[in-house]
């Protein structure tokens, strides 16, 4: 070989191992996160009163799942999330309808959605607790009203920016405004809407474990709670990394969804 | 016989502002016009009058004798910009006319496939828009307004945004399609030569307000091909045209600059 193919070879070794690298940056960076947090909990903090070692905390999920706590947690929070995500969506939807169709229904309904989206509405969860009890409606309704307006606002948004070519275009054969909506509004503001419920997930669990904290018998803010009281940190990291799992996979879901739903907005 | 078109007394304000004064045309069934003027002579909103996107305040327009007022299917718009639904494949996007009116059967579809091959698509009815060129929207926009099969063809400047090359192209390929059913056409363009290339005759648009100078008849033999752009005939037409609009178009471009 002579030299200037050496050369060649070793830039292209190089070439194949940067890319590498930036394939598994990713992975690298989270496993080197947790080495970091192991070493840090077990040599330099020592104390599990203060912080649980990833080690500890697999440990303690698999317990909880063994005995069926996690379960039960699980469960519970699960329910509380789906139905005040379900009921603030399509109540969402039917508001941004409204608001994008008539100057009626968005004055009326403007500065109640710029205040309440604006207020740290999980600061009225105690309140809520008083009024429905610690079950789950308390939290469900904690939900509604933290996905409610993320939904909203982006129906409206989406709704109202459609672009007046493409309704121009349908008007000149003759479309009727119902068709104009089907047609071109309603897909045109898909990946608004999409985008907007994909907020509330996120919204949607911290609603539901700080409910939960403020009083409650099961749920996941319920095992972190008690896990805090009695300093059992395997446990309540436990409760914590289940819940990053969960928002994490269903933010994943969701843009897997969009892929397949709104195309176009793609790239 | 009596003329496809025709537009009498046709004028246009908005509030203060004339944009269109006193037009009167009248337009055979089968010709092809061609308008062209400075920008901000009207010649758009001239023939969004005439699709009923838009009222005018004065006058009237009459296809086979009726009064135009609103959009219909007698008539299809070809958009300067191609204005395709981004969610549609080419096939839906070229059908929609046909589908708003509520007629979608086999023979629809049949016609519409047709006219994808007409203008060159073939092949790419279930692609999406993004994956097409500038060009290859353009034919399916032109597809579209064919496939309500309408009585006259409306062109706000369908070629402005390709290169000049594609636009060459595209302007055999319209002559192509037009003698295959020799629609009325009104084409809106401010390219001289173009206007020269397609029309039986041409438009000349003034501004301040908005009316028409001039109307040239195109004697040029049909079917007429890119070299005859070289033709001592059709660089006379093309001068002729240019120096009734000059004047307007530098006191535009200077205005514009202002």
């Amino acid at each position: 070989m002579g030299p200037a193919e050496a050369t060649e070879a070793q830039a292209l070794t190089r070439i194949l191992r940067g890319d590498r690298l930036r394939q598994f940056a990713g992975v690298l960076s989270v496993l080197g996160g947790l080495l970091l947090w192991e070493l840090v909990s077990r040599l330099l903090v020592a104390n599990p009163l203060f912080l649980a070692a990833p080690s500890q905390i697999l440990q303690a999920i698999y317990a909880l799942t063994m005995s069926g706590e996690m379960q039960r947690h699980l469960a519970i929070s699960a329910i509380e999330f789906a139905i005040g995500y379900v009921i603030a969506s399509a109540i969402g939807i039917v508001l941004g309808f409204a608001m994008a169709n008539s100057a009626t229904a968005k004055r009326a309904l403007q500065p109640w959605i710029s205040g309440l989206y604006a207020t740290p509405t999980i600061a009225l969860a105690p309140l809520f607790i008083l009024w429905l009890g610690i079950g789950i409606w308390s939290k469900v309704l904690v939900v509604i009203f933290l996905v409610l307006f993320p939904v909203t606002i982006n129906t409206e948004a989406g709704l109202r920016t459609t672009s007046e070519r493409l309704i121009e275009m349908l008007r000149s054969f003759g479309a009727s405004p119902r068709q104009i909506f089907f047609k071109v509004s309603l897909p045109s503001a898909m990946p608004f809407i999409l985008a907007g419920l994909k907020l509330g997930i996120g919204r949607g669990l911290i609603g539901v474990v700080v409910a939960e904290l403020f009083g409650s018998r099961a749920g996941l803010g319920r095992l972190i709670s008690q896990s805090a009281d009695a300093f059992n940190m395997p446990e309540l990291f436990a409760g914590v990394i289940v819940l990053a799992v969960a928002g994490i996979v269903m933010t994943a879901g969701f843009t897997w969804l969009e892929g397949k739903l709104v195309p176009w907005t793609r790239d | 016989m009596a003329p496809k078109l025709v537009i009498s007394g046709l004028g246009k304000s908005f509030g203060d502002l004339d944009v269109l004064r006193r037009i009167d045309v009248s337009v055979e069934r089968g010709e092809f016009i061609c308008l062209v003027g400075p920008s901000g002579c009207g010649k758009t909103t001239f023939l969004r009058i005439v699709a009923g996107l838009e009222p005018a305040s004065s006058g009237e327009v009459l296809l086979d004798g009726r009064v135009v007022r609103e959009p219909g299917g007698d008539r299809g718009f070809v958009f300067q910009s191609d204005n395709l639904l981004p969610w549609r494949s080419v096939f839906a996007n070229a059908i929609i006319g046909r589908e708003i009116a509520g007629q979608v059967g086999p023979a629809e579809r049949r016609r519409t496939m047709e006219l994808l091959k007409l203008v060159g698509l073939e092949g790419f009815e279930q692609y999406h828009p993004r994956q097409l060129s500038g060009g290859m929207r353009q034919r399916v926009n032109l597809a579209r307004a064919l496939a309500i099969d309408p009585q006259v063809l409306l062109m706000d400047e369908p070629f402005s945004s390709l290169d000049a090359q594609t636009r060459e192209i595209m302007q055999t390929e319209l002559m192509r399609i037009w003698d295959e059913g020799r629609k009325t056409v009104l084409f809106v363009t401010h390219q001289i030569d173009e206007a020269v290339f397609l029309a039986d005759r041409v438009l000349v648009f003034a501004r301040r307000p908005g009316r028409i100078r001039e109307n040239v008849a195109i004697e040029l033999p049909r079917p007429r091909q890119l070299v005859i752009k070289r033709t001592p005939q059709f660089v006379r037409y093309v001068d002729h045209i240019w120096r009734l609009i000059e004047d307007d178009v530098r006191a535009s471009v200077i205005e514009e600059r202002v």
